[in-house]
């Protein structure tokens, strides 16, 4: 699931109010500048836009929170569009250039005007390497500027912590790509402690049609991979199930154990909880979150605690490093999983993984640290009986696990 | 303002701070915030933790430095605060006016408690070596041996007087917790650790005055009573004078030391050595010895308040000997264990001799003291205890040594009943045990076989099953309690309930080691020091406890070459019987200079600064759950030695990134950078090259700001600087970098300047706009516009010494 990615295919759903994403025009939305930017920003609101980079916060206030913060900081105020995709699983910033072209570059004009920038950068993914030329050669023709806004494009540095917003920040600052602590936001203090809105390509491509037609903002693009028929990104209706997503895509190739909601850091929902909706809040009532929007239904022949333990191995490899309780609590849970499923666990395992998590949410920097416990808490809810096998039982319900340790995390003793 | 943009101004537009030391400058707007529910003033805009550094809070971190922008790397300082979903880091966010912080409570001690282990279990490194955990008294084990396998044993003698006074009796005697532990026994053998102090001990005790650990502080016209002048009495009264207090010391016997002079027999301690040792502490000013006095008897503790005491300590040790409680024991021929010793110790006749059939029976020093004793006296010894070998309290070395020297063992067999023969001791009759669940101590429990008596024929039995305090005088003395168990009962400060009053040794703990007495001793000069300067004795327990408390972190072996460990001399075994003589002969100073070079050296040299130890303790963090797995769960990273003054160990790198920030904002030359990619980030130079190939200047602000031993400074071993006025250029590099101070703007600095720049001595504005000179421009000069003065090769300052 994290080897590769999944491919660009299948079409969008119709039936809803709004233009999908996929077959929007860049060349609606009109001449903004003669809207009013406290205009441009209510229309926002009305549309009901949350950001789609995960979080789900309401673009409006981020805009307004921007504009707000110029005149105090006295500095140029900047738009940066986060399209650099850190889910490899989750092409969806690479597909929606890719398909629209300048779409998102409308629409980072757009935020600029309201915010009132002269300047917006579009960060992308060194992986997305045609999207990006494609989108090179259309900046080219119209000379980088679109609507009076100097718009360019600049290429992080790989890796699944270059989607961290502050550590985009930091790498726009030339700087090795790791979180800052927030607050200060960006919206106050961003890059070159500009106030910077940063929104992700999904979020902006939004704005043409809602600023030209008043559009609700009611569709996600999704990427479902794993065991479905058709992978691919899709783009669905905010509120669809799991379910009906993974039907989308062609439906389940055989019978699905779980669904991976969210990307790396996202929770495992099992499979009978196809039900849930995928929405902002339902998701994250359900103990997930909706991330990079990849839905990743895991078929049956799979083990949990494996998965669990290869998701906080990917973790412990991709972390920024800066806090103790990403870099080396990732690395510490992906031990004590492994140790589980290699027939070395004890009982008191659950409760210390448990009190691991807790830690690493409340002491993380940023949301890397504080979502990535969910893994643990989805699986240790939904599949508890499959890690009691592992760890009482010592086997592998699904026969599947070998052993790759020989030795577990112990307390020191003097010899 | 936020903090993070504050660092983004020019210097001059920058918030002034005060250091939390100081106070808020007038003039300066100030808010309200509460921390822990306590109102505290603080500059809005400042960073939350120097408020409550200010305000007097001890908020712990890893990661923080004055100088430096804020890092929130560490995650030790978060705190919580009222509307905020989670902990926040107070060395990072900006105090607000009406703020409500709580930097203290369980929660967030747990959540911190487990940061710290988080970063200790990747910090694959030595903390405090195991042989010193395991001393009672904690020397600095490796510290000694390091400077004994350098020659400089004077030195090493001292070292090991700073919580040891007596280190050649305690080199015979002592049972060695420390060696059991010595990770050189990983590699082959342990050191010889206590022999090579025991050498040190024999060396300086031939000098006219001992060296002392430090020099005695003036008198502060306190006066001390000790009570016993054995192990734990004359540590206590050694430190004690040494903090300037008068000491007299009272012992019921006429001479000094104890049961050490008057239990431990001649052949395991020459009491000439021994008066020897002890003597220095007569040799330190306002101490003296009373000998012959008992308390009780000659005097009561209400006697040496009225004589002008201020405090008094009972180190009176355990003399009365355990009865076996079984028929047959009022019998002529059942001797008491501790006179018997007594008695041979002072040439008094006893009633062991040539040919006498001896059972003694125990398991412990004493049963072994009086084993060997009756041996050399020429009798038959049959040692007879109730578990096994493995079991026994004695050293493994005393058994051995006796089984040579012919004394026969017996175990499991307890005594049921003395024979009668005669009217007087004919025997002796067993009963055969087996080991049952483990007791309280964790031995395990003899348990009796039916019908498996046995008897032993026998002139003499000696009961060594241990000892009890004799605390008789206790009947008139009030306000001084003891338990069941007949040992003093004090509070953790040693104190009695009567103020004033302090116990310590067997007398206190029940008969423990020698060594555990010094190490009372010590604890009690400690805390009757500061029970005479007026502190809350509660609060000293808590301290004693806290000073007292060792981490045990991570454990490590590196490869060394395979070195046996040197020999003690030994007198032969055949030599033994019939003479008291000493058997440890001593090391010479080849052989203690050769065993102490054989310590690994397992120990940090950052152990007492380094920051994450004293959080670990404060955290009560002394070990963690991550230890012993597979190798790529830590990281084993080369050491760099190669730069002449910074010394780096990435193993003990904790990746706060003071370094990399100090080097980078405030020395300029930007040598660090974290390198590598998730857990296997790392704080390093570019490519991990040696640090000399970098822009280093050699300043050490990132030694100094390391919160652990993961940068140090080299030690040097300085005499004096020599300057090269030739080729000194007066640049004032080394006095702008100097981290420590060391070098400052002196009148010679003056001099160079003028010497430089000008014809006069320039002024303080001056001097700044000759310093911001750039090679690029003219040199600023008033009336000298146009050349710059020839260069002329200043007579510099006279050569040291010239």
């Amino acid at each position: 699931m994290i080897e590769g990615r999944g491919t660009a295919t299948g079409d969008p759903l119709p039936a809803s109010a709004a233009t999908r994403l996929l077959a929007a025009s860049a060349a609606e939305g009109g001449d903004v500048r003669s809207i009013a930017p406290d205009e441009l920003i209510a229309r926002v609101e009305r549309s009901g836009l949350r950001g789609r980079g995960g979080a789900g916060y309401p673009l409006a206030k981020k805009l307004a929170a921007v504009r707000a913060a110029v005149p105090a900081s006295g500095r140029e105020p900047l738009v940066v569009v986060n399209a650099y995709d850190a889910d490899p699983d989750s092409p969806l910033s690479q597909t929606l250039i890719e398909r629209t072209l300048l779409l998102v570059a409308k629409g980072a004009m757009i935020a600029a005007v309201a915010v009132g920038a002269r300047e917006a950068i579009i960060y992308m993914h060194p992986r997305a390497e045609a999207a990006r030329r494609a989108l090179e050669k259309e900046l080219g023709m119209i000379e980088g500027s679109l609507g009076g806004v100097l718009i360019s494009i600049a290429v992080g540095p790989g890796g699944f912590m270059g989607g961290e917003e502050s550590a985009l920040m930091n790498l726009l600052e030339s700087k090795r790509a790791m979180a800052r602590q927030r607050p200060p936001y960006p919206a106050e203090n961003g890059v070159q402690a500009r106030p910077t809105l940063i929104a992700s390509a999904e979020t902006v491509a939004w704005l043409p049609q809602i600023v030209a037609r008043g559009a609700r903002a009611d569709a996600k693009l999704v990427s479902v991979t794993g065991a479905v028929a058709r992978p691919g990104v899709y783009e669905v209706p905010l509120g669809t199930t799991l379910g009906g997503i993974v039907d989308e895509a062609g439906g389940a190739t055989g019978e699905l154990k779980g669904l991976h909601v969210g990307g790396p850091t996202g929770g495992i929902l099992a499979a009978v909880r196809a039900d849930v909706k995928l929405d902002f809040d339902t998701l994250k009532a359900a103990g997930t979150h909706m991330g990079s929007a990849q839905v990743r239904a895991i078929p049956a022949g799979v083990c949990i605690v494996n998965e669990a333990a290869r998701l906080f191995a990917y973790l412990a490899k991709e972390n920024c490093a800066i806090c103790v309780p990403c870099r080396v609590g990732t690395k510490r849970v992906q031990g004590i999983l492994e140790s589980a499923y290699s027939g070395l666990g004890r009982e008191s395992d659950l409760a210390w993984l448990d009190e691991l998590g807790t830690h690493m949410e409340r002491f993380s920097l940023c949301g890397f640290g504080i979502t990535a416990p969910s893994i643990l808490r989805t699986t240790m809810r939904e599949f508890a009986d499959e890690y009691r096998a592992h760890i009482v039982e010592r086997r592998c319900p699904t026969n599947t696990c070998s052993p790759v340790r020989s030795r577990r995390y112990e307390t020191m003793t003097q010899p | 303002m936020s903090i993070l943009e504050r660092y983004t101004q020019p210097a001059e537009q920058q918030i002034p701070t005060v250091s939390h030391q100081g106070e808020i400058p007038s003039g300066q707007p100030t808010c309200t915030i509460r921390i822990d529910g306590q109102e505290v003033t603080a500059i809005p805009g400042e960073a939350i933790l120097r408020a409550a550094q200010r305000a007097g809070f001890t908020v712990p971190t890893l990661c923080d430095d004055e100088k430096l922008a804020p890092a929130a790397a560490c995650r030790m300082c978060l705190v919580e605060i009222e509307g905020y979903d989670r902990p926040m880091p107070s060395c990072h966010l900006p105090v607000q006016a009406g703020m409500v912080i709580t930097q203290a409570s369980d929660s967030l001690f747990k959540l911190r408690r487990q940061n710290l282990e988080y970063i200790l279990s990747d910090h694959n490194a030595y903390c405090m070596p195991p042989c010193q955990i395991s001393c009672p008294t904690h020397i600095d084990i490796p510290g000694y041996l390091e400077l004994m396998a350098k020659g400089q044993h004077v030195e090493a003698a001292r070292l090991v007087k700073e919580v040891l006074p007596f280190p050649y009796m305690l080199g015979l005697v002592c049972p060695k917790p420390c060696q059991e532990v010595c990770r050189r026994g990983l590699v082959e053998e342990e050191i010889a650790i206590c022999q090579c102090h025991g050498y040190t001990g024999e060396l300086v005790m031939e000098m006219d005055k001992a060296p002392t650990p430090f020099p005695q502080e003036p008198a502060t016209g306190k006066r001390i009573a000790v009570v016993g002048a054995g192990p734990a009495g004359m540590t206590c009264a050694y430190y004690a004078a040494l903090k300037g207090h008068a000491v007299t010391v009272f012992d019921m016997m006429q001479k000094q030391g104890g049961i050490c002079r008057y239990g431990i027999p001649e052949y395991r301690l020459p009491k000439v050595k021994l008066d020897k040792e002890l003597n220095s502490v007569w040799q330190l000013r306002d101490t003296e010895f009373k000998g012959g006095m008992m308390l009780g008897r000659d005097f009561s503790i209400e006697d040496l308040f009225t004589q002008g005491y201020d405090a008094v300590f009972l180190g009176i040790g355990a003399w009365r000997s355990n009865e076996l409680r079984i028929p047959g024991e009022d019998l002529p021929g059942v001797i008491e264990a501790i006179s018997y010793l007594r008695q041979n110790a002072e040439g008094d006749p006893v009633p062991v001799g040539a040919g006498m059939r001896v059972v003694v029976v125990g398991g412990g020093f004493t049963t072994f003291d009086c084993a060997r004793t009756s041996r050399r006296l020429g009798a038959n010894v049959t040692v007879v205890y109730r578990r096994s070998r493995k079991e026994m309290g004695a050293h493994y070395s005393e058994v051995d040594d006796a089984e040579h020297e012919g004394i026969k063992l017996e175990f499991y067999a307890s005594p049921v009943r003395i024979v009668d023969k005669d009217g007087r001791v004919g025997g002796i009759e067993f009963q055969r045990m087996a080991l049952g669940e483990p007791d309280a101590s964790g031995r395990r429990r003899p348990v009796p076989i039916e019908g498996s008596n046995f008897t032993i024929d026998c002139d003499v039995v000696i009961p060594a099953i241990g000892q009890l305090p004799v605390l008789d005088f206790f009947d008139r003395e009030q306000a001084v309690r003891k338990t069941k168990r007949e040992t003093i009962i004090t509070n953790g400060a040693l104190m009695t309930d009567r103020p004033g009053v302090f116990a310590g040794g067997d007398a206190q703990m029940g008969t423990r080691t020698v060594i555990e007495c010094v190490a009372q001793g010590k604890l009690a000069a400690k805390a009757i020091d500061r029970y005479l300067a007026g502190h809350d004795m509660a609060k000293v327990a808590q301290e004693i406890a806290e000073e007292e408390k060792v981490p045990e972190l991570i454990d490590i072996v590196p490869y060394k070459p395979e070195e046996p460990q040197v020999r003690m001399p030994m007198l032969p075994f055949t030599e033994r019987v019939q003479s008291f003589q000493v058997i440890e002969n001593g090391y010479d100073k080849a052989g203690a200079e050769k065993e102490a070079a054989r310590c690994l050296q397992c120990v940090c040299p950052d152990v007492g600064r380094c920051h994450l130890q004293r959080l670990s303790l404060e955290h009560g963090l002394t070990d963690n759950r991550f230890h012993r797995a597979e190798p790529v769960d830590y990281h084993d990273y080369e050491y760099d030695f190669s730069h002449d003054f910074i010394l780096r160990d990435l193993n003990k790198c904790i990746n706060c990134t003071q370094c990399v920030r100090i080097c980078r904002d405030v020395i300029g030359a930007n040598c660090y950078g974290l390198m590598g990619g998730g857990y296997d980030s790392i704080v390093t130079t570019p490519w991990n090259v040696s640090l000399s190939y970098t822009d280093c200047v050699s300043c050490g602000a990132c030694a100094e700001t390391c919160p652990t031993g993961a940068l140090m400074m080299r030690e040097r071993d300085l005499q004096t600087y020599e300057l090269d006025v030739v080729r000194c250029i007066y640049c004032g590099d080394c006095v702008e970098v100097c981290p420590h101070g060391a070098l400052g703007e002196t009148p010679n600095f003056e001099l160079s300047t003028y010497q430089r720049f000008g014809t006069t001595v320039l002024a303080k504005e001056e001097l700044a706009v000759a310093r911001s000179w750039k090679p690029s421009e003219r040199i600023p000069l008033d009336g000298h516009e146009d050349m710059r003065p020839p260069e002329i090769r200043p007579p510099g300052p006279p050569r040291w010494g010239a």
